[in-house]
């Protein structure tokens, strides 16, 4: 039998204020994933130096109609500043723009400017957004590297939400994903083959190659952040070593400890 | 009763916390020099007695989460394509699964419901939704295979900015020390799966 517990209204509103207070991401809604707007590209760590942000790209909402990446805001004025390291995603003629939506509002419109004028506007009609929202935009009169200010304007309050995203228009990418081929280093790609040739490969020390795939095949390396760990991988950490149950990238707070189990056997 | 409170002790050593929480004497041989050797429960974990109504909600919150997570995560590892992303989907589901027991445990401990009757959002007092419903997991067996991968990225995204958004609450507000340190974790893993994500989308 459940037992039924409704929190009160009030009470949530008291903590979602409290958290405002607190300057926590409580009250933050979404932002462009991909093509990676420069909030993405914060928090995906691609951009360094980026202040707040990165601990929280849903969180650029400032009243309607500004025409700023930051809508304003001046806690996220990096986002305003042309000069930090933004990769361009390569885009045909078009590009369609993911939305990452942490609370789902009303929605008024979704409005994407070129240059300070508005090429596409998606009228929502203040219905909640679908699952996932996606927007394909035309972008054939332009050329060359632009930054698209993509708006999500809310049905129910009066506040936006303020992404830019540096495209590359007719740039050698094939229609809307790709980005310069540069980018690509969070991916250990070949994350399965190379665990075979580890140890035949073993007199000539091969293995610290490219992504960081773990080279520490039963060697009980030192356990790190940020390593492609196989299935049997053996590491140490303070001292104790583990043997590792499912094939994972490491993170933080997924090192080898009682709460990590699942991924680490104490050997 | 097995358990313990040991939450002044663990805050002290968290990485070690293992060991010490076993009360079963054979669980925690004197004579072990490390003792996360010899848990392997993390049911094991125990709370202690003081917590408040934050550190309640936020283990409900998080354990409603985590059963939508556990969903959305089992479709990617049936339907997405890139490895990356079935690996992570796969890590995923195995240590939320654990997180879950421990949660479980830690509010049967304090004599409280695991469940929540009422989905709630943070922003439930200015109208928004929370940003994954029953709707939107569903969603994920439909969308076609071409647009999976981008489909369960940016909801599980989302999903995953949520938890940080529980957690901060329960660092900001909760009173049980073992709680906030979990939260602490579930801050930092979900931060960093984002950080995987949006690279595993801008690829």
């Amino acid at each position: 039998m459940r037992r039924k517990i409704a929190y009160p209204l009030a009470t949530l509103g008291m903590v979602a204020s409290s958290l405002a207070v607190a300057s926590s991401p409580a009250l933050a809604h979404g932002y462009v994933s991909s093509p990676p707007s420069r909030q993405a590209q914060c928090a995906a760590g691609t951009v360094a130096n980026c202040g707040a942000i990165q601990f929280e790209p849903q969180s650029a909402e400032a009243p309607k109609g500004s025409k700023e990446c930051n809508g304003g805001v001046a806690a996220f004025s990096e986002l305003n500043n042309n000069s930090l390291a933004w990769k361009a995603t390569n885009v045909g003629k078009s590009a369609t723009f993911n939305w990452v939506l942490t609370a789902r509002h009303r929605t008024a419109t979704w409005v994407y400017y070129v240059d300070g004028t508005p090429i596409a506007t998606f009228d929502d009609k203040n219905s909640i957004p679908a699952a996932t929202v996606s927007h394909t935009v035309d972008l054939s009169r332009f050329s060359g590297r632009k930054t698209v200010l993509a708006v999500w304007n809310i049905g129910d309050t009066p506040m936006a939400f303020y992404n830019c995203v540096d495209v590359n228009i007719g740039g050698t990418g094939s229609g809307t994903g790709s980005t310069t081929p540069t980018t690509a280093p969070t991916t250990a790609a070949p994350t399965t083959p190379p665990a075979t040739t580890a140890p035949t490969a073993a007199p000539t020390t091969a293995a610290p190659t490219a992504t960081r795939t773990s080279s520490a095949a039963s060697s009980g390396k030192a356990w790190a952040p940020g390593v492609s760990y196989k299935v049997n991988d053996v590491v140490t950490y303070e001292g104790v070593s583990y043997q590792c149950r499912q094939a994972h990238q490491s993170i933080r707070s997924w090192e080898p400890s009682i709460w990590t189990l699942a991924l680490w056997l104490p050997l | 009763m097995r358990r313990r409170h040991l939450a002044a002790l663990i805050v002290a050593a968290a990485p070690l916390l293992l060991g010490a929480c076993g009360t079963d004497v054979d669980k925690a041989p004197a004579s072990t020099a490390a003792p996360t050797r010899n848990v392997t429960n993390v049911a094991d974990i125990t709370a202690g007695s003081t917590y408040n109504d934050t550190d309640v909600m936020f283990l409900q919150m998080l354990i409603d989460n985590q059963k939508q997570g556990q969903q959305m995560a089992q479709i990617a590892a049936k339907r997405a394509a890139r490895p990356e992303i079935v690996q992570l989907a796969k890590a995923v589901q195995v240590t939320q699964a654990d997180e879950i027991k421990l949660m479980t445990g830690w509010l049967a401990e304090w004599d409280k419901p695991a469940t929540l009757d009422e989905r709630v959002s943070l922003h439930a007092d200015h109208g928004g939704m929370p940003s994954t419903g029953d709707e939107e997991i569903a969603s994920l067996k439909t969308v076609p295979k071409a647009q999976f991968e981008t489909a369960f990225l940016n909801l599980f995204l989302a999903h995953q900015h949520n938890a940080v958004e529980f957690a901060q609450l329960e660092l900001d507000k909760g009173g049980n020390e073992l709680t906030k340190s979990f939260a602490e974790r579930v801050k930092q893993s979900r931060t960093d799966q984002v950080q995987q994500m949006l690279r595993l989308l801008a690829g």
